[in-house]
């Protein structure tokens, strides 16, 4: 019975509870929704390619890039940490997947060049990603260093990674060679089930993954927790080290994933992929209405907020509007939505009060 | 509970949306040129976009302009935008010889003609044209003239552009089958600077302290040679033969100071102009009546006909 004592140490429990009855805050809490169905009614009237089948299929396929981050992404900042390595861990892991299908893995010593199977190497490439991951999680854990030096570390350090494997050069032609069994690659990028893309199906599989994770076991409700009150956590019986270096290895794998999709829809691997990714994920979690302070949040707010941002990216280009000002509109959103996160936070502030007196 | 509601809303509205899709039909025969550039803010894809969307127009064709900043994913889904906006032609300056064939042939499959500027693809019968300058007949020329102003002896640094780049490949090449040739010339310093003034400057500043015994630089291309140039001028070294590569505003002005002695100018103007001249002969007659690949050259210039060129092409 862990969860309930978490759940009595973050000592949400029962002002939350009495909160989420009341009109006002739930309008708040799908504000993200709301901006969401807003900007699709606009995008429809503006842009007749905009409500077409194929358009949408499109949009959610764009989507999925940034919400798999963002998945990742909410598990770290859940924590009161943040992971700025991810955009970097994408490029990593395209490259070294893209470099055992196009180059294969060279034995030096025995002077044989070995190609692993599709699926071996698809292992590999989240491997690399998990590694990283556990990279961050060490420093965070155990070696005490601040989230956002830790990650930005890496950051470097993976970029460096797959600069260095590759030589700054770009792997092409990922469809493999049906004599060295390493074909089928392309598919996690550019297949389809049932008419619905792969990244598609990957975006649903881990978002439902996460969102069990996060809110329906035991450790989900420690990631709250540590992220709440990681004293109380700590006092509580949690592991906190423990939870802290599992979410980066989660977002590493996150990360991972996007960087095969990303290798397979372009049928190659290029080191400088995924450059400034991790601020469009975090900018989905924190839009999905995610506590960037820890704690607070949850992965389909994510999931909303990669839709927010990914309908305004996509709408806006279909519109035709000019670079420049798509800048500023993305931006906008964003400062939009975090002034009605404070807003938010002001208003429980107050309703916690007028129950307590 | 709450939650609850929360994911209703969602399924409600995505399901609502898709409901609406198969009542909408696509408008039919659009004329619209979807042009993709790399920077919005480097003068020379600047121009080509300027050049492009002005002929476009002229010529009847509604323009939409959108830059992949050098990320082949970010490119791959301007493609994606650009046939769901069923446009009719893409003009693209890609993001990367192996990165882009993926996209320029999805266009292709679904029946959206690619033309491309600037730079080739690692892939033929993909994009109906490549038209580009030729990067290593203005190289040779640069570095002819980089000889001539050195007397064929001296301590030189190269700047090389970004590695994932043919043309940087390209030019590097055209450049040392001239200067290899002289026994006087010495390189002393290699470095990449990603095309880049501020890493340009940066790159030249170290090493400068490294070696101080310099008499010329050759860059990949002008915003590297003017980072150069400001860097030689902090160190108080005036008398450097600094050589770029493009023709840009900047390097114009630099060389009429003085501050540059010499470029290759390419005739980026002419080659926008020419794609959608060819994307619209493609669209009304089903050819171009060009080959696939097509290479331009370049023009030196120098002090002395710097005055004669601007915005990539010659004055009227």
């Amino acid at each position: 019975m862990q969860t309930s004592d978490v759940g009595a140490a973050t000592g949400g429990g029962f002002r939350a509870l009495a909160l989420r009855t009341s009109l006002g805050s739930l309008l708040f809490r799908l504000r993200a929704v709301i901006v969401l169905v807003v900007l699709l009614g606009i995008f429809s009237v503006l842009s007749p390619a905009f409500f077409t089948s194929g358009n949408l299929v499109i949009l959610i396929e764009h989507v999925a890039i940034n919400a798999i981050l963002a998945v990742g992404m909410t598990f770290t900042i859940l924590t009161g940490g943040i992971d700025l390595s991810v955009g970097s861990i994408v490029g990593l892991a395209g490259i070294v997947a893209g470099g055992l299908i196009h180059s294969g893995l060279v034995l030096p010593h025995y002077g044989i060049i070995v190609y692993p199977h599709t699926w071996l190497v698809i292992v590999i490439g989240l491997l690399a990603g998990c590694f990283v991951g556990a990279v961050n999680g060490a420093l965070v854990s155990w070696f005490d260093v601040a989230p956002f030096i830790a990650t930005l570390g890496t950051l470097y350090m993976a970029r460096g990674a797959a600069l260095l494997l590759s030589n700054g050069a770009t792997f092409p032609d990922l469809g493999g060679k049906p004599e060295l069994g390493n074909t089928g690659f392309l598919a996690i990028g550019t297949g389809s089930i049932l008419g619905i893309p792969a990244p598609v199906w990957l975006m649903i599989i881990i978002g439902a993954a996460g969102a069990l994770l996060a809110s329906r076991t035991p450790f989900g409700r420690r990631v709250y927790a540590v992220g709440g009150n990681e004293r109380a956590a700590k006092l509580s019986g949690v592991c906190v080290q423990q939870i802290k270096f599992m979410v980066y290895v989660i977002s590493g794998f996150c990360a991972g994933i996007v960087g095969l999709i990303i290798a397979a829809q372009l049928s190659s691997a290029h080191p400088a992929t995924g450059e400034t990714f991790e601020l469009t994920a975090i900018a989905a979690v924190v839009l999905g209405g995610t506590s960037l302070m820890g704690g607070r949040g949850s992965i389909g707010g994510a999931i909303i907020g990669a839709f927010v941002i990914g309908a305004l990216a996509d709408g806006l280009v279909l519109m035709g509007v000019s670079e420049f000002w798509q800048t500023v509109i993305k931006g906008l959103v964003i400062v939009l939505a975090v002034i009605l996160d404070q807003l938010q936070i002001r208003y429980s502030q107050r309703a916690a009060a007028a129950l307590r007196s | 509970m709450n939650r609850k509601f929360c994911w209703y809303v969602c399924l409600a509205s995505v399901f609502t949306v898709f409901a609406g899709c198969s009542s909408k039909q696509a408008r039919s025969g659009s004329k619209l040129i979807a042009i993709i550039i790399p920077s919005n803010d480097n003068p020379f894809f600047k121009s080509e976009a300027d050049v492009a969307s002005a002929r476009a127009r002229e010529l009847g064709y509604q323009v939409s302009i959108n830059s992949h900043d050098d990320d082949a994913h970010k490119q791959d889904q301007l493609f994606d935008l650009a046939i769901a906006n069923k446009a009719a032609a893409i003009i693209l300056d890609n993001a990367g010889a192996d990165a882009s064939v993926a996209a320029v042939r999805k266009a292709k499959v679904a029946g959206i003609p690619s033309f491309l500027i600037d730079r080739e693809i690692n892939e033929q019968g993909v994009a109906v044209s490549q038209i580009v300058s030729n990067n290593y007949q203005g190289a040779m020329l640069v570095a002819q003239e980089f000889v001539r102003l050195l007397k064929g002896k001296g301590n030189y640094i190269e700047l090389l552009g970004r590695e994932s780049d043919t043309n940087a490949a390209v030019r590097t090449r055209g450049f040392h089958n001239v200067l290899d040739k002289y026994d006087g010339l010495k390189l002393v310093g290699q470095q990449s600077a990603n095309w880049s003034q501020t890493e340009a400057f940066d790159k030249v500043q170290t090493m400068i302290q490294a070696n101080h015994n310099i008499q010329g630089v050759i860059a990949g291309n002008d915003t590297m040679a003017v980072g150069a140039v400001a860097a030689l001028k902090a160190a108080g070294l005036n008398r450097v033969i600094v050589v770029g590569f493009d023709g840009s505003p900047d390097a114009l002005a630099a060389i009429r100071t003085g501050d540059m002695k010499a470029t290759a100018l390419q005739p980026a103007a002419e080659i926008a102009q020419m794609a959608v001249d060819q994307a619209d002969k493609y669209l009304k007659t089903g050819s171009t009546g060009a080959p696939e690949k097509q290479l331009i050259d370049c023009v030196l210039v120098t002090p002395t006909n710097a005055d004669q060129f601007s915005n990539f092409a010659p004055k009227e």
